[in-house]
């Protein structure tokens, strides 16, 4: 096991070299630049940029040299500094830019994953057990109502809903008061106050997927010849259930940990920037518009190597949880 | 509306007031003083943490006349900004603090920073007279030093700007500014500069009165030695950034983003604006050199709240909610205009006009310097372009895109601005498909396809694609649907090119577009952005890129222009280079004559009138303002002079 971490935690180092490369190439690959972004935004406002004022912006940003130099300097810094360079928009080091946002963004996404869970897991196990009963169609049938309302819509009209007819606010993660006040257990009740709506918002949309992953799975394992010798030994129904076919039936759950960790940082994106989220989706987003290479890239790292670990995390998981799963 | 305005002889009223009530003895006058600023400013100035009144605003305060009536001091005005790179959400309403400022008429300037002018006969040497006794709003006295700063020192510095902005650059040479004494500055310029006090007072003649010398030298090689810490401490490679970072420019968001940083603004940054933030504050600049016509220290209202929004739709949601108290950015489109003035009471705000500066909502620019032969021959004859124009039906264009809110139009000065033109404006705005078949047809352009469509003499089809960014203009998009429809009908085959804002530039600075569409320019500030008259933007005037670049760089770049567009060019810069403002309508009125002759842009609808929207408790917002890049509104409506009621 130690044999096997070791030789996966090895291999992730020319991976993300590799990554590194892929994602640097990605974000220039747009036509333009930052400062094309930067002067085309402004005449958005038909604000307008002095000619040689952008051509300088280009020059002292380094944008005028080739790709390849562009990268060793982003990723020498990286590699031999720890320096993730300083973010073209805001003057301001990349690591602080993205660690500022990654504490709320870890709450938001954890408590809609354990949300989802905590709905579909025992709602999967029910349509399987009662396959075809009244409960299942009623589930299934919300469940797909969930997966077909895009999330951002039903974001929208919540809100709309909210501030027409309710006068209530429901954006962002903090009322007014509190956005910058120092932490206290006002600001945790009015940050919970607050995280309810877009969190049951972003479970609502992923727990369709999850029952039916869940109720094939059961399916699959229900009529197996050893629940029938379970059952036969006189464990009750209810052990029985969590003790074997649940175990089994969570395994794909379990090997696609990997996939949701990125998800933590690009997840949410779209209902986030709805509803004005301080939270990592917008600015990553804000960053690929507008060509901001130093911050996209750091995030688009960042976003791989978490994908990685939780590679690795699901194969161990895996391995402990199911017994026939060997490593060689 | 122009009693915001000022003449000359009220504001040395108001300076003598001002002047007698400093040299006044305090103690029994302190309850009358107290009226005449904020309570939070008079109880430091009690407890003896902030000088007197009289020692902040100096001996000679601009007097503003307010909007309205018995304000009050106050409250916070909200507002809201789009993600990061909307700084200028936040300039448009405090940073335009110039040497001269907008009259409401957009027609003249005013005394601003500079009390007063001289202007040699010449037009080369400009001369400025401070306000004697002004501060930053640190406290620290604001004088020549920090101009010739900021000039000498700062733009023209060849590390931290590699060359000067262009307006400061004038016949190839940049400016010469000397301090005459403590209070008078002194520009000199190789040639003849008639715009020069017009630009003092847009965004980008800021300059002047951005960089506090004691403040920003301390980033500066030439005044501190010692930056190596300081570039270390910041993780900057070098002095320019750390410059940039701390004192920042006029359009880049790190402006906003240093609360130490002294400024002449009438609020200051609380909360910065910087990548994490979700909100901006300002907060009240004690040292604010502007007073009312009673005395009262401007700005009424206490501080700023910039919410900032990743989608503009949660900040429409805000709006028609009631929730910000000054907004016209990013909302103020046709298509949100019912829903906005819909839910006006229940969200207990009004509206406000915006007067468009656009002259057109959409100019369509057939590139007549195309790279391929036969495309530059179709497109850059004006008979085709003129069946072109006479194939649009610019009604229908009007009732569905613009909801019946504009009229047809071609380009040019909007009818209410003095130097209006009938021709320029009204030409081949009737839809006449009869005359432009025909016309079409003696072009030799007669021969059809199966499909209807035109072949061209070397039986290609007539055909082009043309660009324009949805994202940005959902409007021009609709309106390229119709028009598309439009030319089918006379056999023309249009391909619309929908395309990022990017593409959009960087294929403009190829010379790759058939052609493409931008709203026009020019309605309201015609010397300012002549780019729809001739070949002046290098990146505007889309039908002839590389002759604006060949304007642009003084003949080294670029194409060489045919007559008719040297002779506009000789037209323009003898206008610009005079301050006579009737020679410079006669000198653009020729300019105009040769542009409806030549006819090389096309109009649609002229640019539909915005608007804002202000709480009912905003009292002080004017009715109505222009609305345009060089008069950043609401700034020039001077927001120091809005209030709240009770």
């Amino acid at each position: 096991m130690a044999g096997f971490i070791l030789r996966r935690v090895l291999w992730m180092i020319p991976s993300l070299l590799a990554v590194s490369f892929l994602a640097f190439f990605l974000i220039q690959l747009p036509p333009g630049d930052y400062v094309t972004t930067y002067v085309a935004t402004l005449a958005a406002s038909n604000e307008i940029v002095d000619q040689r004022t952008a051509a300088e912006l280009r020059d002292r940003f380094g944008l005028n040299q080739p790709f390849i130099v562009q990268y060793w300097l982003w990723i020498s810094g990286i590699l031999l500094r720890g320096d993730f360079g300083l973010s073209f928009e805001w003057q301001q080091p990349v690591s602080g830019l993205i660690w500022e946002r990654m504490g709320l963004t870890l709450l938001l996404t954890t408590s809609t994953l354990l949300l989802t869970w905590a709905i579909a897991l025992p709602i999967g196990v029910l349509s399987a057990v009662r396959q075809y009963s009244f409960a299942d169609y009623v589930f299934t049938f919300i469940a797909f109502l969930g997966l077909a309302i895009p999330s951002f819509l039903l974001a929208l009209v919540l809100m709309y809903v909210a501030v027409v007819y309710l006068g209530q606010d429901v954006s962002g993660l903090f009322s007014e008061a509190y956005q910058t006040a120092p932490w206290s257990l006002a600001k945790v009740q009015d940050l919970l106050a607050h995280l309810w709506v877009p969190v049951t918002i972003l479970a609502v949309n992923g727990t369709a997927g999850l029952i039916r992953v869940m109720r094939a799975n059961m399916l699959d394992e229900l009529h197996r010849p050893y629940v029938v010798t379970a059952r036969a030994k006189g464990l009750s129904e209810f052990r029985l259930l969590l003790k074997y076919p649940v175990r089994l039936a969570i395994n794909p759950l379990v090997s696609t940990i990997g996939w949701m960790l990125p998800q933590l940082i690009s997840g949410a994106t779209i209902v986030a920037v709805v509803m004005s989220l301080p939270i990592a989706g917008p600015l990553l987003l804000q960053a690929l518009m507008a060509q901001d290479m130093y911050l996209a890239g750091a995030f688009l790292l960042l976003m791989c190597t978490l994908t990685l670990v939780g590679m690795l995390l699901s194969d161990i998981l895996l391995a402990l949880i199911d017994p026939r799963i060997r490593f060689d | 509306m122009d009693n915001i305005g000022l003449n000359r002889r009220r504001l040395f009223q108001g300076a003598a007031a001002i002047a007698l009530a400093g040299s006044l003895p305090t103690e029994p006058r302190a309850q009358a003083v107290a009226a005449r600023e904020a309570p939070e400013l008079s109880t430091l100035v009690q407890q003896n943490r902030l000088p007197s009144l009289a020692e902040r605003v100096g001996t000679a305060p601009l007097v503003v006349t307010p909007n309205e009536q018995n304000p009050r001091y106050g409250g916070t005005l909200r507002r809201g900004l789009r993600g990061g790179s909307d700084h200028n959400g936040i300039l448009r309403l405090v940073g335009n603090q110039g040497l001269t400022r907008w009259n409401m008429e957009f027609t003249d300037v005013l005394p601003g920073v500079a009390q007063s002018w001289d202007v040699s006969a010449d037009s080369k040497i400009f001369t400025f007279r401070l306000r004697p006794g002004m501060r930053w709003s640190d406290g620290a006295p604001f004088t020549a030093d920090d101009i010739l700063f900021s000039i000498n020192d700062c733009i023209l510095n060849s590390e931290l700007y590699r060359s000067p902005p262009s307006l400061w650059v004038i016949d190839g040479q940049p400016v010469r500014c000397e301090k005459v004494d403590d209070t008078t500055v002194r520009f000199t310029f190789a040639g003849p500069y008639g715009l020069f006090l017009q630009q003092m007072a847009t965004p980008l003649g800021q300059h002047p009165t951005l960089f506090a010398k004691h403040y920003c030298s301390r980033f500066h090689p030439k005044y501190n030695n010692d930056l190596a810490a300081q570039l270390r401490a910041a993780n900057v490679s070098d002095w320019a950034q750390l410059f940039r970072q701390r004192c920042g420019d006029i359009e880049i968001p790190s402006r906003w983003s240093n609360p130490e940083k002294p400024t002449l603004e009438p609020w200051v940054i609380e909360e910065p604006y910087q990548g994490g933030a979700t909100r901006v504050t300002m907060k009240r600049n004690p040292f604010f050199w502007q007073v009312d016509t009673a005395g009262r220290q401007l700005p009424y209202i206490d501080r700023l709240n910039f919410q900032i929004y990743q989608d503009v739709e949660s900040l429409m949601l805000d709006v028609i909610g009631g929730r910000l108290d000054l907004q016209e950015r990013h909302i103020d489109t046709l298509a949100n205009k019912p829903v906005v003035s819909q839910n006006q009471q229940r969200g207990g705000y009004r509206m406000f006009e915006t007067v468009a500066s656009l002259s057109n909502s959409m100019t369509i620019y057939p590139n007549i310097t195309h790279k391929d032969p036969k495309l530059r021959e179709m497109l850059g004859n004006k008979d085709f372009r003129r069946a072109l124009s006479l194939g649009i039906n610019r009604a229908e264009i009007v009732d569905i895109v613009y909801l019946g809110q504009s009229e047809p139009w071609q380009i040019g000065p909007r009818p209410t601005h003095p130097w209006y033109h009938e021709k320029l404006a009204r030409q081949f705005t009737d839809h006449d498909q009869a005359e432009a078949n025909r016309i079409l047809d003696r072009l030799g352009y007669n021969r059809r396809d199966a499909q209807r469509f035109r072949l061209r003499p070397d039986g290609q089809r007539v055909f082009f694609t043309i660009d324009v960014i949805t994202a940005l203009y959902p409007d021009n998009n609709d309106a390229l649907e119709l028009i598309k429809r439009h030319w089918e009908e006379i056999g023309i085959d249009l391909k619309i090119n929908a395309i990022d804002r990017s593409l959009y530039y960087t294929r403009g600075d190829n010379n790759d577009p058939d052609m493409a569409v931008w709203p026009g320019p020019g309605g309201l500030e015609p010397m300012l952005d002549p780019r729809d008259y001739f070949a002046q933007h290098p990146q505007g005037t889309r039908y002839a890129i590389p002759w604006a670049v060949w304007y642009a760089s003084g003949g080294k770049d670029g194409m060489e222009p045919p007559d008719h567009q040297k002779e506009r060019m000789r037209l323009y810069d003898a206008a610009r280079s005079t301050a006579d403002t009737a020679e410079q309508g006669r000198l653009m009125k020729q300019v105009f004559d040769i542009a409806a002759e030549q006819f090389e842009c096309l109009g649609v609808a002229m640019a539909p009138n915005t608007f804002g929207v202000a709480s009912n408790r905003l009292r002080g917002v004017p009715a109505s303002m222009p609305n345009s890049w060089s008069w950043p509104h609401p700034a020039p409506s001077l927001p120091q002079q809005f209030f709240f009621t009770g």
